[in-house]
């Protein structure tokens, strides 16, 4: 199974790609209004939230944080994996990559953006929210730089910058593309602006080479960094279940592994939408379905280390907590997690299934799924049974506040996805360009040396 | 809140007698609280709300654990598997504990928690941007934030009652977290008024918090414990223990100790500034 | 009820009316209302209204019958807060969460603030001079024995001024009710003492064996006891740590903080009593022939099977109370409510007099030295002889002040249809409570924060004193009235010259004071005015060297005759153990939201009712926490939440009084159930009053449940496994350095 076939005309993947961009079929609409929807109905709750007090949202006390910090390290987790796609396998050399990079990114900036929403939602008084910035006042007081959650709006600001940034200058060669082969209307305009004049010279090639790898080496930290601080909302705190040295590497697995999933999820889509199956083939959806199991893999011995140092540290708080976990109120939930995060995946493992598109996607849901759980579960059984016994609370749910909001984001990143998809190219017309040339480089190396063994077979 | 907090070591130990070239603040407040004197009866909670302008949830609002009582009274059962409480309850009551190394003082984005020179956890109010970290972090739960606006919630302070609230305390709106702060409305006045007239504030109940001065069995003092003369810091005296230390001295002898104060959560290193004194039961019955 | 007679006119001489108005100074710390003023505005800030600063008064707490001083703390002309007096012998500085909670009824916003006439089902504010013409024009024609004034406990002017009212209406029917007072303990104390309310000294007491009485709670005077609880914890002269044993069928919150609490069979705490004096007389302790023989049957093994307390436990106590003198032993509510509680309460009372108790922790207390002015308490034949008389027709016109019979009597005695058939029905309320709402007229009372009087308090703590109540601020509505006000009112309708010469109450309280400067320790101050300031100041009149009551020990067992313990009915298996709460107690402070928000200390409950059944019988029942049972009685029926509660005999259930509200107010109606309304009605058999414990229920699930809304937490008192109230013996700790 090749990557990318080697006989691609570079014309060819342009009108492949450009096809995407054409006036959208009536299910976008449909699936575009549903989106819409939502988002309106998270921000009718949120107005609701924002006039009543956060008391709407079914917290008390001790549940002070519930699906939004959930959500919140969600959204986050789920960017990583854009980064890890462009940015670290770019300087691997993982050609591979090169169909799929443009939309993981996308996937990336978009879910730091709804990431965001959340740290302002969260909050019980939003309009003082620029607080948390270093701005000169006549106080002269100062943010507090020791509290994690300070650390998360610098760590987040910084990255969804970066990440734009990234996404921006790595699209400037397609937008050039966009610009000289559509003619018509706002697009042309759009296009023209956005491509800051790319002619495709040497000078500019090799300009846009080093910029794309310093951004590259610039976003690799951040992607280990931002959510290792996410961690240390957690890490840093000195409650049960929370207090876990190895929290850091936890999340950053745990937001690698999401984002894969996504990623997973995302490309059968589009692979389906636009008809990309020549670009994002199923030799490279088998790559990530490989990656995606390998990081599930790390991220299961992650969590059963957690475990285990909870049962056997005899620590009698941690113990306990684990305990209330697989069988207090939220132990369905929990159970859900362990399968839909450590056994579920291992379907990955099998060559049948890594290829095959209906039990990818389905995977990759519920791979989500456990995601999605377990960051609930890091978040709210501490607050049920936290170390003082008179105030733990067995019995606190989020409220349809919380879902609303929550269901919204989604929509949110749905509807930022989908504009995206539309207005963009959504697979990289160059770097493509650039697989295809190297695959064929590679062929015609093995031809010359006489190696060629069968017809398609190639390795890289 | 300044960029130098960045060097600070929040878990340190941080009311120091004297720090450097500071000498010693005069004031570092704490509290004793007799267990064995304790009622259970509540009368300190319902002070409290009156004089810190604490609303009243309502049912539903309490149903949902969304109650507002800075010092709760919690009763315990012996679990010894009698089939009555033949030796009653134990009666505790839970406030903020000061910490002099308080977990919630270091994880506020905003700097709106913090430590004062005379040993107390302020809240600022006006500072507050409601991310909760400081109560998620709080080993007591003793944070309580305001989940709804209540001056403008209906039967909390309807007219006339609005006329109770005191002038001397903030009375917050939503999105806000508060706590116990011993009182610092009469603390201050206190300070100010001793300032005046030249001297420091003495131990003689012209200063009480609003708890001490309720208590029916006088089980709460209240005072300076930098003081000699002041009777909160004869009683830790005695119970031999030291604000700064999270072990005593007296539990490692062989065998326990026989006194009676002890701090909750110790172990933990908050430094908890309120010593309780555990309750006694009579051997002979 | 007044212990003595007097003669009006002996009376009117001895407090006087000389002189002419007053004229009301408004320099001085002495009083804050002008009288005839207006609020003042911050223009014309008299010297003591500056803003920002705090001024302080002293009045007396009016939410219970205590009698503690307070003094209140105000600022810009309002009230805010409420402290104890110091200086009062009473409370000592003290407050207890009811008494916090007054200015919640000061400014409760569903205060009646006019007189209300019924028209229909509805009730049309009318002006005070229409009322009190109509009340005049109601009175014509009908004769002294035609009319009724229902009270509560009163002493004071007031109690004077209403008695010279009911004189010059010619009637005799001043009924004195009381819901939960300890009406029969009054009575055994009376018989056994020679008088009603003696003196406890509880901080002289080594030992506290306390048959149900929560002192600590909602008994007699709770915020001094509390007090000496502290004293005796710490040791009486110089002795160890004093002992508290509590014995009763569900736990008070005395008994949460005893040494030992003992349950025992419902009825059965005067079989104990003769017990323990049956194994102190096998101990050496010398009791008189009679005491012998009347308990020579109670051996400790019968009484360990009657009570269900442990022979060994009764050998120990027994013990204890020969080791460390003094003791103090005390019958409480729990004793007194059964059809022999008064010779329950005999039984205990005998206790103390075979300790030796009486004389040292068993005192008279002091008296003031004007009976007039002495407290009549009050007791619930009061009430059976109101509501006869009411059935039979006997009564036209009734007056209402303080109690809520609407609310607190039995059902079965169906005082609501009994009080309709008055023909004018005047009710002086604060709130359109149950009783407000069958009255004909409702004439709206000032809060005891915006009122003058004095108050006589039933127990004495320390020396004699009369406590002075004066408003902490202005009338916060225009047209309340002031009980005296009133009362002075409508005696002027009677008696015209004799009360022409005072204005108001307030006058007439000042000239009476005045009167009477040498007896109530003024001597030395020549000027009227600097006295009367310096008394309102005060706040308490103390009386050094009061002649103490006159204290007649009577040690005999004649007469005693305990009936062997209740068997179980099978149809009503469960004893209903109505619980006095401390801060809700009858239900007259329900609408303070405090109060409904301050969890109950020994199930934390909020602002709702609940059953209280013991573990293992809720097991038996299939009952968990939060099911909604129905509880029957021979009278009627409520719907109440669960829970399950190990302090409590298994034979035994408790809901508590004071909720259950249909009226009075957004914050008491609608919550919780009122277990008066399905109360038996059976009678203590020597003192004819209503036996609060002897209901039989039976117990039934609904199917229903809900979440009970509580403050602990899903593990109850639990601690885990952690050091968090850790507790110590006597044998173990040191308490010699303490401070």
């Amino acid at each position: 199974m090749k990557d990318i076939r080697e006989d691609i005309a570079w014309a060819q993947i342009n009108t492949d790609v450009l096809k995407s961009l054409e006036n959208p079929r009536k299910l976008y609409w449909v699936i575009l209004f549903i989106a819409i929807a939502l988002v309106g109905v998270a921000v009718g709750c949120e107005i609701y939230q924002y006039n009543m007090g956060l008391g709407v949202g079914n917290f008390d006390n001790p549940h002070m944080w519930g699906l939004y910090i959930a959500s919140f390290i969600f959204w986050i987790g789920m960017s990583h994996s854009g980064t890890l796609l462009s940015a670290i396998l770019h300087l691997m050399h993982a050609d591979w990559r090169k169909p799929i990079y443009r939309f993981a990114e996308a996937m990336t900036t978009f879910s730091l953006m709804t990431a965001g929403l959340f740290v302002a939602v969260h909050l019980g008084r939003i309009w003082q929210i620029y607080f948390a910035l270093p701005y000169p006042n006549m106080r002269q007081v100062w943010p507090n730089f020791q509290s994690p959650l300070l650390w998360d709006a610098m760590a987040i600001f910084t990255y969804l910058s970066s990440s734009i940034l990234f996404l921006y200058i790595g699209m400037i060669p397609d937008l050039a593309i966009c610009r000289d082969n559509i003619h018509s209307g706002w697009r042309k305009r759009l296009y023209t602006v956005l491509s800051l004049g790319w002619e495709g010279t040497d000078r500019q090639w090799r300009n846009f080479r080093m910029t794309y790898l310093t951004i590259a080496c610039f976003l690799i930290p951040l992607a280990v960094s931002v959510h290792s601080i996410v961690s240390g909302d957690f890490a840093s705190s000195q409650q049960p279940g929370w207090h876990i040295t190895s929290f850091p590497p936890y999340f950053v697995a745990g937001a690698l592994y999401s984002g894969c999933a996504a990623i997973i999820t995302l490309f059968i889509i589009l692979r389906y939408v636009f008809k990309f199956e020549e670009y994002m083939t199923k030799s490279i959806l088998k790559k990530v379905a490989r990656l995606t199991f390998a990081i599930a893999m790390i991220w299961t011995y992650l969590v059963w280390i957690e475990y285990s140092m909870a049962w056997f540290g005899h620590n009698p708080h941690d113990k306990h907590l684990l305990i209330e976990k697989a069988t207090g109120t939220y132990a369905p939930f929990w159970w859900m997690m362990n399968f839909c995060a450590s056994v579920v995946p291992l379907t990955l493992a099998f060559k049948r299934f890594q290829t095959n598109i209906p039990v990818l996607l389905a995977v990759s849901l519920l791979l989500n799924l456990g995601m999605f759980l377990e960051r609930w579960m890091i978040v709210a059984p501490t607050f049920a049974d936290g170390y003082y016994p008179w105030t733990w609370d067995h019995n606190q749910w989020p409220s349809l506040v919380q879902w609303g909001i929550v269901l919204g984001s989604f929509g949110w990143f749905t509807m930022l996805f989908m504009i995206f998809c539309k207005v963009f190219p959504s697979v990289s017309m160059y770097e493509v360009k650039e697989m295809v040339y190297h695959r064929s480089l590679a062929t015609k190396k093995l031809q010359a040396t006489g190696e060629l063994a069968a017809a398609g077979k190639g390795a890289h | 809140m300044s960029i130098t907090t960045l060097f600070d070591n929040y878990s340190e130990f941080r009311h120091r007698h004297p720090d450097g070239d500071v000498p010693h603040n005069p004031y570092k407040w704490a509290m004793a609280i007799d267990l064995d004197a304790c009622s259970g009866c509540n009368a300190c909670s319902v002070a409290c709300y009156a004089e810190n302008n604490l609303p009243v949830v309502g049912k539903e609002k309490f149903a949902h654990g969304q109650v507002m009582h800075w010092m709760r009274i919690e009763r315990y059962w012996d679990h010894d598997g009698s089939e009555f409480p033949e030796r009653g309850a134990r009666y505790l009551p839970m406030l903020c504990q000061q910490c002099e190394a308080a977990p919630c003082e270091t994880v506020c984005p905003v700097g709106a928690t913090n430590h004062t020179p005379d040993g107390l956890n302020s809240q600022i109010y006006n500072r507050c941007i409601g991310s909760r970290y400081c109560s998620s972090n709080c080993p007591y739960k003793v944070r309580y934030f305001n989940w709804y606006d209540y001056p403008t919630t209906d039967n909390v302070w309807p007219a006339e009652m609005n006329m109770q609230l005191n002038p001397d305390v903030t009375v917050r709106g939503k999105g806000v977290m508060e706590k116990c702060t011993f009182c610092i409305q009469r603390i201050r006045g206190a300070e100010s008024d001793a300032k005046t007239q030249g001297r420091l504030v003495r131990d003689d109940g012209e200063l009480q918090t609003a708890c001490q001065q309720a208590c029916p069995t006088s089980a709460i003092s209240f005072g300076n414990l930098v003081d000699p003369e002041s009777r909160v810091h004869k009683q830790w005296r005695a119970q031999q223990v030291d604000l700064d230390k999270h072990e005593q001295v007296k539990d490692q002898a062989e065998g326990g100790t026989d006194l009676r104060g002890y701090r909750i959560y110790e172990w933990l290193a908050p430094y908890p500034s309120i010593m309780y004194l555990e309750r006694v039961r009579e051997s002979e019955i | 009820m007044m212990n003595s007679e007097f003669d009006r006119r002996d009376f009117l001489k001895v407090l006087g009316w000389g002189g002419t108005a007053v004229a009301l100074t408004g320099c001085g710390n002495g009083m804050v209302e002008s009288g005839k003023e207006t609020v003042v505005s911050y223009v014309e800030a008299t010297d003591y209204m500056i803003p920002s600063v705090s001024v302080y008064f002293n009045s007396t707490c009016a939410q219970c019958d205590a009698g503690c001083s307070i003094t209140g703390r105000i600022r810009e002309g309002r009230v805010l807060k409420l402290e104890g007096n110091p200086k009062s012998a009473i409370n000592r500085g003290k407050t207890c969460g009811l008494g916090q909670a007054g200015v919640q009824n000061h400014y409760n916003p569903d205060r009646i603030r006019a007189p209300l006439l019924r028209t229909g089902n509805t009730g049309e504010a009318i002006t005070w001079e229409k009322a009190y013409a109509l009340i005049d024009e109601k009175l014509k024609g009908v004769s002294g024995n035609q009319v009724a004034f229902l009270t509560g406990g009163m002493s004071g002017h007031t109690k004077v001024l209403l008695g010279n009212y009911m004189d010059s209406l010619g009637s005799k029917n001043h009924f004195v009710y009381e819901a939960i007072g300890p009406a029969v303990v009054r009575a055994a104390n009376m018989k056994s003492y020679g008088v009603e309310m003696p003196r406890f000294n509880i901080d002289k007491a080594r030992v506290v064996l306390s048959f149900g009485a929560d002192f600590l709670g909602a008994w007699v005077s709770p915020v001094n006891f509390s007090q000496q609880y502290a004293q005796f914890r710490k040791g009486a002269d110089g002795h160890q740590r004093g002992v508290l044993v509590q014995v009763e069928s569900k736990m008070t919150i005395t008994g949460a903080n005893a040494d030992r609490w003992l349950v025992v069979r419902p009825g059965t705490e005067g079989i104990l009593a003769l017990g323990i004096i049956n194994v102190l007389n096998k101990l050496g302790v010398k009791v008189s022939g009679d005491i012998a023989a009347a308990v020579k049957a109670y051996d400790k093994d019968r009484v360990s099977k009657d009570t269900g307390v442990s022979a060994e436990q009764i050998n120990k106590l027994a013990t204890l109370l020969t080791e460390r003198t003094p003791s103090l032993v005390l019958a409480g509510t729990a004793a007194e409510g059964y059809a022999h509680g008064s010779q329950n309460a005999a039984a205990i009372n005998l206790l103390n007099h075979v300790l030796g108790n009486v004389g040292k922790t068993v005192e008279a207390a002091e008296v003031v030295p004007f009976p007039q002015m002495a407290p009549v308490t009050g007791n619930t034949v009061a009430l059976q002889t109101l509501n006869d008389g009411l059935a039979a027709g006997k009564y036209k016109v009734l007056f209402s002040y303080g109690p809520n019979p609407v609310f607190t009597a039995p059902g079965a005695m169906k005082f609501k249809d009994n009080m309709a058939k008055a023909d004018f029905k005047v009710v002086f309320a604060q709130y359109l409570d149950e009783t407000a709402l069958q009255a004909d007229l409702v004439l709206p009372l000032d809060s005891p924060l915006e009122d003058w009087g004095t108050q006589v308090p039933e127990y004495m703590a320390g020396g004699a004193q009369i406590n002075i109540q004066q408003p902490l601020m202005e009338k916060l509505h225009a047209e309340t009235r002031g009980m005296g006000d009133i009362l002075l009112t409508l005696i002027k309708q009677r008696r015209a010259a004799e009360y022409k010469p005072f204005d108001d109450y307030y006058g007439y309280l000042r000239a009476a004071v005045l009167q009477n400067k040498a007896a109530l320790g003024g001597a030395h101050q020549p000027d009227n005015d600097i006295f009367w300031n310096e008394t309102l100041s005060k706040g308490i009149i103390k009386f050094d060297g009061a002649k103490q009551a006159s204290f007649s020990v009577n040690a005999g067992a004649t007469g005693l005759n305990l009936p062997e313990p209740a068997e179980i009915d099978a149809q009503y298996p469960f004893h209903l153990i109505p619980h006095v709460n401390a801060n809700l107690r009858d239900g007259r402070n329900t609408n303070q939201p405090w109060l409904q928000e301050s969890p109950d200390p020994l199930t934390t409950i909020v602002w709702d009712s609940w059953i209280e059944i013991h573990p293992k019988k809720a097991a038996e029942l299939g009952i968990q926490e939060g099911d909604i049972v129905e509880v029957t009685g021979k009278n009627g029926s409520l719907k109440v939440q669960a829970y399950l509660f190990p302090g409590i005999h298994p034979d035994a259930v408790s809901i508590p009084l004071g909720r259950g509200h249909d009226a009075m107010g957004r914050y008491a109606k609608g919550y919780g159930v009122n277990p008066f309304q399905i109360l038996d009605v059976v009678y203590d058999k020597q003192t004819g009053e209503l036996a609060l414990h002897e209901t039989r229920v039976k117990i039934s699930k609904t199917g229903e449940r809900v979440i009970v809304v509580k403050d602990e937490g899903p593990v109850g008192g639990n601690q885990e496994g952690q050091k968090i109230v850790p507790e110590m013996f006597t044998d173990k700790v040191n308490l010699s350095k303490e401070i």
